[in-house]
């Protein structure tokens, strides 16, 4: 196993609370939330396991062999796999294959279904988000809330997209509100061959 | 089409702005030293991103002093030649010869005279460069066929047109192994991003010489900004969750300044159209 302060990046000598700090700011980071239906959700997983692992380990070092559980608060043990149930076998089969990450073969057996019911667009829609297709993710929602609008998994997923991302995990200084777009300064002057006024 | 993908200049600490000096300069070099001296004409910000993605991550920044490509007279610090830099020189070539070609192509006998011989020019450079890189070349040719059939029958579907662009620049990174895993997830998005940003900046322009635009084709000739951005705004936000699962070193700051601050950037100035503005002023040239 890898030295656990390493793995938080902070030095053999840093305080309880600078370890705790760059633990927080890891687990902000791969927090499965910002991994939800990304097909590398589980390397962030295993990462989250790696820092949840050598914070505990530092914090049982440090107590003297106390062996509280520290990560609590960011369990990597998140499951957001959805509980609905199919009633036709062909979309039970589609929803097991998203979960398992193998889009083509859900979406061939999705296609081999003969009539578009809500779920069929809903499972569709479910594809295409899987694949950052966010535009026809969004078509397909729609339609299966138009055909079905009791359901309330369809129209939750709906809602969920069309209030937009809260933007994912940005490091610290990176907040999407601090830069007003001053847009000169986007260009990088001097980089021209011919150069600029460099100093 | 190119040219999207910059960092922001402001937030940038000052070694990191050597860093990106350094490898646009090397680049610069490389693309000189391996294709001649036409070759840096090609030579843009997209690609010096690449070649900070493609870099081992155990690579420490160790500049050299070479020529300036532009000015002779002018020693500059930039990085010496690297793997991750020829891979980039390569896929600049072989990818600015094919959108030339495409150019050639769509934009008619006199139109296409400028692409037309500039792609003459380029040729042995191109050739050379996909004798290096098959599969890339094969990946550019194969997936621009693809573009070009769906821009033909005018494809209403907006992520399909993107998805043939972004698997074209999903070819630029070894997919095998964690780290090709990210790199391609990555690049994937990226290339989404640039194709939707560089389709919104177009509209007007198609819009009046009645080509066909995938924006305009999904949502009318106004285009749909708000709609639009819910989907850039969602592909940066899947290049973000991946870069932060690549190790890159002390490229990562840099990294993270382009993929957080100067991609939202740029997609608002394309939004609010000042984006051609700076494209037309060349601003860039001084620094006011």
């Amino acid at each position: 196993m890898r030295d656990p302060y390493s793995v938080l990046g902070v030095s053999q000598n840093a305080s309880d609370e600078e370890v705790k700090k760059a633990y927080r700011e890891l687990a902000r980071k791969y927090h499965p939330d910002n991994y939800q239906n990304n097909p590398l959700a589980d390397l962030a997983e295993e990462k989250m396991k790696e820092i949840n692992e050598a914070y505990d380990t530092i914090t049982k070092q440090r107590s003297g062999g106390y062996s509280g559980s520290p990560s609590s608060g960011y369990g990597g043990g998140y499951s957001y796999q959805q509980s609905y149930a199919s009633a036709n076998p062909a979309y039970a089969r589609v929803r097991n294959l998203i979960n398992a990450g193998d889009l083509s073969q859900a979406e061939q057996v999705l296609y081999e279904v003969g009539q578009k019911d809500g779920e069929w667009y809903f499972l569709s829609g479910s594809i295409a988000y899987r694949k950052g297709w966010l535009d026809e993710a969004l078509q397909n929602y729609t339609r299966a809330v138009q055909l079905e609008p009791n359901n309330m998994e369809y129209r939750q997923a709906l809602n969920l997209m069309q209030r937009g991302s809260a933007g994912g995990y940005r490091p610290a200084g990176y907040s999407s509100a601090g830069c007003d777009p001053c847009t000169a300064y986007l260009c990088c002057s001097c980089l021209t061959p011919w150069g600029g006024p460099f100093c | 089409m190119f040219g999207y993908v910059r960092p922001f200049r402001p937030e940038l600490k000052c070694k990191d702005y050597d860093l990106y000096r350094a490898t646009y300069c090397g680049l610069c070099r490389c693309l000189r030293r391996r294709y001649g001296l036409i070759a840096p004409m090609f030579l843009n910000f997209d690609f010096t991103f690449l070649a900070l993605l493609l870099w081992e991550p155990e690579d420490t920044f160790t500049p050299c002093r070479g020529r300036c490509h532009g000015n002779p007279l002018r020693k500059l610090p930039m990085c010496p030649d690297s793997p991750a830099l020829e891979l980039a020189a390569d896929e600049s070539v072989v990818l600015s010869w094919w959108k030339l070609r495409d150019s050639v192509r769509d934009d008619g006998f006199f139109g296409g005279l400028p692409a037309r011989a500039l792609s003459t020019v380029l040729g042995p450079a191109y050739r050379k460069a996909a004798r290096r890189r098959p599969e890339f070349d094969q990946t550019v040719r194969g997936c621009l066929e693809e573009l070009n059939a769906l821009e033909k029958e005018s494809c209403p579907f907006l992520d399909r047109t993107a998805d043939t662009f972004a698997r074209l620049l999903q070819g630029a990174a070894p997919g095998d192994g964690e780290r090709g895993r990210v790199l391609s997830q990555l690049l994937y998005h990226l290339g989404r991003w640039i194709y939707l940003a560089d389709a919104r900046d177009d509209l007007e322009e198609d819009k009046l010489s009645g080509r066909y635009n995938p924006v305009a084709a999904r949502y009318g000739p106004a285009g749909d900004d708000g709609a639009l951005r819910l989907t850039m705004d969602n592909s940066l936000e899947l290049v973000g969750a991946a870069l932060q699962l690549g190790e890159f070193g002390c490229r990562k700051p840099l990294l993270e300044n382009i993929v957080y601050l100067g991609l939202p950037l740029v997609q608002r100035a394309v939004f609010d159209g000042s984006w051609s503005e700076i494209k037309k002023q060349k601003i860039w040239r001084n620094d006011t």
